[in-house]
């Protein structure tokens, strides 16, 4: 038992290992900056978190609402595409890594050590092009080129303002959730930091289609907004944006809503609720043994619900986070729904709490400082096999980002970052915690 | 004792708006000198073109013969004509009263007349519309307020310049044809050449003075000269392309 | 000792309050009060790139925009309600900033706190010292509009005619009179007059009464003169009637801004 749930809890270190690989890397649209003439520093805190005016600029379909906006009004030289990418310096550790006593050899066994790797990177190319067809059509196309492949990151099309109302907005592609705090445009970019853990969030044992509200998803999304508050709800399909219909008749339903007002001296604050309600296949057809991608079976529900605020003391703003989670019994033990003799004894559906505080300090629009402390607590085990503190997990990030230029044509950013996360129980010899951390710095630059 | 500090206060106060005050340190002379010249334009000047004011039928018919434009003006004995020749440099740092007479810019036959007018900063400038059509008077100075207001026939308006400028552009909107020019002096000796490019700055005090003259098109021309107690001096200017 | 350097110190302290008094004029909104050092941190993340450091609309993005922004050294200033030649007032510049001008590269600056967009604005009167050595004029009194008949639009429609609005903005307003093609701004740059038929939103205020105000202010730095002498307030209401019944569309604010007023 003890070995069944340290298999499933490596493989769950392995598909976070490559989610975090395929984390799309935050980004600022200087293409936005030459079609308007505005500086970087009108619509991001510091590029690329949004501050009010930008998040309204987004809210709105990319248009200023100044009858401007549409393609015709272009200066004939203004490209409409961003390149970025990252060329950086890192560093990784983790203190308790599987490895051969003996390098090269499987003969003396495994031991747990500390290994450490570091070097010259690259996060690889986005290229992002995005803004309005037609006054009131926006649209958003983000392929990234990686290191071996090449993915469509984002592909959506929006009607903006339908019936003139600010309320209507239709979204249809493959596009990022309306979080609390944007996954994409995430400060960070560090190995261990640059995700936030609770939006992806699975209990151990659980292979839940849906990863997490963190990635981009395929399907609809109704939003509406006005000066201070904004809604969204969107039906997406339950394959974690993966296309060619891989699950099969799941969906999910996500709705966000938040309220922002003014507090004198303080600033703006802001205050929302948010739930992720969907069903997810626990098991496929197969052709002699083997699953027929698209033939999902057997949907069982899951949720993720919580509630966030955004608070401003002047020039520092720091965002509170909380989600709750649940996946259904099936799902929490990956047994196929129509076997439930295979549920081990005790098996209940896991949930869990989790959440992150993220400070800021901006001091003016060449300088944010950034710190963060996030941590997920599973509140149930799907079955008593599984230790108490599985899944467990604390995470530290402190950063800063400078931007010696700031300019309405391109942004580079100078970062260094540091990020330590601890997950409880999870060394794979001793069953200690063990501890990953990540050190980065360089440049990030925009086109 | 009480009085007499009110006596005191009184006369410190007094003091201090005599000192400032425009009336004191600038006693007219008994004897006024005067400068008057001839500013000339040497070598043949640009033929003024025909104004097609046909846009507008009112205006059209105050000329039985097309107008020409006015910005250069020379006459028969090369006299330049429009021209402001005033004193740029030499007098006291003197807060010189402005006239009560309003100087009078009219616009008639959809032409202003006359084209360049001089007055002084803080005088009251009467514009009056002579025409039948409404008039759009929009002067854009650099040193003073810009306004714009439209006059159609027979409506009052005043108006006034706070500060020194030369000169200042005026048009009307709805005429585009229409220049003018308004030269703002800050103090009372100036003047505007005739139709034989003659002017004449009287009432100076004696002393030593930089004559500026003032083209709308030409650069402008600066001369030292000085003048004695009752001295009724000559200067001449002479522009050539 | 006592009486003489008593009477001295009050003559000077009363010059001094008299002084302060006249140049102390502060940035009020409501009851918000400007500060022109944050306005300062505000104008260089959102402003400086089309109005330059200096305020003199020479940002690094000017040259690829039209119609320039606004040169602030000048203190002229398009949209307001006191009469030609006159500095704004603080609520003009207040309700400018909020509701942006329309096509033209200024966005409305709603999504700003309040409070940062009176402090904008107290950082931008800084540029000119007109500021400081002129009060604005007093504001326009816009009467209750008279009713929108047939008749009144008829009379706005001769009034077109008579005071020449139709030699910028054309025999239909469609802003191709014959005048239309001559004129510049006070920078000289070209300028386009108003095309009423385009349903386009008004760059000062939509409303009847925005447009009541734009006919007796004028648009300073541009050709629109000032109205205000010229006609009484039924012809101006008469031609603001008119003027609405150019265009066919609904004009649809996709900013609503409630005046702010004094």
């Amino acid at each position: 038992m003890t070995m069944r749930w340290s298999r499933w809890n490596r493989l769950r270190w392995l598909a976070f290992g490559l989610l975090l690989a395929n984390i799309q890397q935050a980004y600022g649209i200087p293409a936005f900056a030459r079609k308007y003439g505005l500086p970087c520093s009108a619509c991001h805190e510091g590029w690329p978190m949004l501050n009010n005016f930008g998040q309204h600029f987004k809210d709105n379909g990319y248009q200023l609402g100044n009858e401007r906006d549409a393609p015709i009004y272009q200066d004939p030289s203004y490209w409409p595409i961003m390149f970025r990418t990252t060329p950086i310096w890192h560093r990784e550790n983790n203190n308790r890594q599987i490895i051969d006593a003996t390098p090269g050899s499987s003969n003396n066994g495994h031991v747990e050590a500390s290994v450490t790797t570091s070097g010259f990177d690259l996060h690889g190319l986005d290229v992002i092009t995005a803004g309005t067809l037609y006054k009131n059509i926006s649209f958003f196309i983000q392929p990234f080129i990686g290191s071996s492949d090449i993915n469509l990151a984002q592909s959506w099309v929006r009607l903006d303002n339908l019936a003139g109302s600010s309320w209507l907005n239709v979204k249809m592609g493959k596009f990022e959730l309306d979080e609390p705090i944007s996954q994409e445009r995430s400060l960070t970019l560090n190995n261990t930091g640059a995700a936030y853990y609770t939006y992806f969030y699975t209990p151990p044992g659980d292979t839940n289609a849906f990863v997490g509200i963190g990635f981009p998803q395929l399907g609809v999304e109704l939003s509406g907004h006005n000066d201070a508050t904004r809604y969204s709800v969107a039906v997406v399909t339950d394959s974690n944006g993966g296309t060619g219909l891989p699950t099969n008749q799941a969906y999910d339903v996500y709705a966000n809503f938040n309220q922002s007002f003014e507090v004198p001296w303080f600033g703006r604050q802001q205050l929302g609720a948010y739930g992720l309600f969907g069903r997810s296949p626990t098991y496929f057809q197969t052709n002699n043994g083997i699953p027929i991608p698209g033939t999902g079976q057997g949907n069982r529900s899951f949720y993720r619900v919580g509630a966030y605020g955004h608070w401003f003391v002047k020039q520092f703003d720091f965002y509170t986070f909380f989600m709750h989670g649940y996946d259904n019994v099936f799902l929490g033990n990956s047994v196929p729904a129509n076997q439930p003799s295979l549920l081990p004894l005790g098996a209940v559906a896991p949930t869990f709490n989790g959440g992150f505080v993220e400070a800021h300090y901006n001091p003016n629009t060449r300088l944010i400082f950034l710190a963060r402390y996030e941590l997920d607590r599973m509140s149930r085990q799907a079955n008593p096999s599984i230790p108490t503190n599985a899944g467990n997990l604390d995470t530290w990030t402190v950063g800063y980002r400078w931007y010696p230029i700031m300019s309405p044509r391109a942004g580079l950013a100078w970062l260094q970052e540091y990020s330590r996360i601890s997950n409880a129980g999870a060394a794979p010899l001793s069953g200690k915690d063990d501890f990953h951390n990540s050190y980065l710095m360089g440049f990030d630059f925009d086109f | 004792m009480k009085l007499q500090s009110s006596f005191v206060a009184a006369g410190i106060l007094a003091a201090l708006m005599v000192s400032v005050g425009p009336l004191s340190g600038w006693a007219p002379a008994d004897a006024p000198s005067s400068v008057k010249g001839t500013v000339k334009f040497d070598g043949a000047p640009p033929k003024p073109s025909r104004i097609d004011m046909s846009q507008d039928p009112l205006c059209a018919k105050a000329h039985s013969t097309p107008a020409t434009t006015e910005d250069f003006v020379v006459g028969a004995d090369s006299g330049f004509a429009n021209v402001v020749v005033y004193v740029s440099d030499g007098l006291t740092n003197h807060n010189f009263q402005p006239p009560a007479q309003p100087a009078v810019l009219e616009q008639k036959g959809c032409q202003y007349k006359p084209h360049v007018l001089a007055l002084q900063a803080g005088q009251k400038l009467d514009v009056v519309n002579s025409d039948e059509t409404t008039h759009n008077i929009h002067p854009n100075p650099n040193n003073n307020r810009e306004w714009n207001m439209t006059q159609p026939h027979g409506m009052p308006m005043e108006q006034a310049f706070a500060r020194e400028e030369v000169a200042i552009p005026v048009k009307c909107n709805v005429h585009p044809w229409m220049k003018g020019y308004i030269a703002v002096l800050k103090h009372p000796y100036f003047a505007v050449t005739d139709k034989s490019g003659n002017f004449e700055i009287k009432d100076l005090p004696p002393g030593t003075y930089t004559i500026t003259a003032w083209q709308e098109k030409m650069p402008p021309q600066s001369q030292k000269i000085t003048v004695g107690t009752g001295e009724a001096k000559t200067l001449d200017f002479t522009f050539k392309q | 000792m006592g009486t003489r350097s008593k009477l001295g110190s009050t003559a000077i302290c009363t010059l001094l309050v008299l002084c302060v008094s006249v140049f102390a004029q502060e940035t009020h909104v409501g009851n918000l009060v400007g500060n022109a050092k944050r306005g300062k941190a505000l104008y260089t993340r959102y402003c400086i790139f089309c109005h330059g450091p200096y305020g003199d609309g020479r940002g690094e993005s000017a040259p690829y925009l039209d119609p320039k922004p606004r040169d602030f050294t000048k203190a002229v200033f398009k949209c307001r309600s006191t009469p030609s030649g006159s500095l704004p007032l603080d609520s003009d510049l207040f309700d400018t900033i909020s509701r942006g001008i329309h096509a033209s590269g200024m966005p409305s600056w709603k999504p700003l706190l309040r409070q940062e967009r009176v402090d904008l604005i107290a950082y931008i009167k800084t540029f000119s010292s007109a500021f400081q050595e002129e009060k604005p004029g007093p504001a326009v009194e816009i009467p209750p509009e008279s009713p929108s008949n047939p008749e009144s639009i008829q009379r706005g429609e001769q009034l077109f005619q008579s005071m020449n609005c139709w030699s910028c903005h054309g025999k239909d307003g469609r802003g191709n009179g014959p005048s239309a093609a001559t004129l510049t701004d006070s920078k000289g740059y070209p300028i386009t007059p108003f095309d009423f038929t385009s349903g386009s939103r008004f760059k000062c205020g939509e409303t009847d009464r925005d447009m009541f105000r734009d006919l007796v202010t004028g648009l300073d730095g541009t050709p629109m003169p000032s109205f205000g002498s010229a006609m009484t307030a039924d012809q101006r209401w008469d031609v603001v009637h008119y003027i609405r019944s150019l265009s066919n569309h609904k004009m649809h604010a996709k900013v609503k801004i409630e005046p702010v007023g004094q």
